[in-house]
């Protein structure tokens, strides 16, 4: 698995209107969380999968600060717009593992809607699995659709686009160290693939 | 008021954020009404119904009800002060407010909208 190389920006990009939550506090919540799982799932085996792209680097971060040794899994599933408008959400990556009778912890990067994750409770329990928890990074309960059985959460946000830490703007500042409200009114036209001419790029 | 289920085809949405929410809601296959029913919200002497609230969607699965409000602030008053005689009149019933801001950036979130 390859996960996102931490670049050193030489600035802080144009698009980030205020950090909300910076590295320190990030880090040091990850390891509460994590203090709190490897509590409550030692002995217990379990499969922790990060929903891709968003949780791919709250994952790594939290897998590392379990006090037993877990490889994670990942689960990616199509997300709605502009392109799939007409089509049905699916899973375009799955678990590698078969959860049937195992404890499956999702990690996910902030809840919203609740729509991907209900559906993706949905399609695993059909699997079932032991048991079935969620836990997000960041949740945001003002848009919140579908109930789900969130059973760990980072931070509480509000209504404001976020961006950093795994979030993106159409693939842009995931690799950004910290969570930080995005200005809207930085992001130019289009280019041609659809990405916006001023965001600086995710590297890999 | 008739009930339409989970197919834009067949619904006549009073709004376009209305068709995209059905959309959205389409994607997750997660079913849907468009204003299945209207609250009664004040009556006249002799009991008739004098105003009414009908929300946007209903989704079975959740039990719940969801009205977007992508309009004028004078507008999102009026519609907020029925919300809150309808959370009083039918205090078991489940409402989401989608206020115009919060659905502009998830539509923006997911590429729909610049």
């Amino acid at each position: 698995m390859i996960f996102f190389s931490r670049i050193n920006r030489k600035s802080t990009p144009a698009a980030v209107k205020k950090v909300v939550f910076d590295e320190m506090a990030i880090s040091s919540r990850v390891e509460e969380l994590a203090s709190e799982i490897s509590r409550d799932y030692q002995g217990k085996d379990p499969i922790v999968a990060g929903i891709l792209q968003g949780a791919l680097v709250f994952t790594r971060d939290l897998v590392k600060n379990l006090s037993f040794p877990v490889l994670p899994d990942f689960i990616r599933i199509s997300r709605y717009g502009r392109q799939s408008r007409t089509g049905e959400v699916k899973i375009v990556k799955d678990l590698r593992e078969d959860i049937q009778g195992r404890h499956v912890l999702l990690i996910e990067d902030i809840v919203d809607t609740g729509l991907t994750l209900n559906y993706l409770v949905r399609i695993l329990l059909e699997r079932h699995p032991a048991s079935l928890a969620i836990c997000t990074l960041l949740d945001r309960t003002e848009l919140r659709l579908a109930e789900v059985p969130i059973k760990y959460v980072g931070f509480n946000v509000n209504d404001e686009f976020l961006i950093g830490y795994g979030l993106d703007y159409r693939e842009y500042y995931r690799d950004l160290p910290f969570v930080a409200t995005m200005n809207l009114e930085v992001v130019e036209p289009q280019t041609a693939d659809g990405r916006p001419k001023t965001a600086d790029r995710l590297t890999t | 008021m008739g009930i339409q289920s989970s197919s834009r085809s067949i619904s006549s949405f009073a709004h376009e954020s209305e068709e995209e929410l059905a959309g959205f809601l389409d994607f997750y296959s997660i079913e849907w009404r468009y204003e299945p029913v209207s609250f009664p919200l004040n009556w006249d002497e002799q009991g008739r119904v004098i105003e009414a609230f009908t929300p946007d969607f209903y989704l079975p699965q959740f039990d719940l009800y969801v009205e977007l409000t992508t309009m004028k602030q004078k507008l999102v008053t009026r519609k907020n002060r029925k919300i809150r005689r309808m959370r009083e009149l039918y205090p078991d019933t489940r409402i989401k407010v989608l206020y115009g801001r919060d659905y502009r950036e998830l539509l923006f979130k997911f590429g729909v909208i610049e």
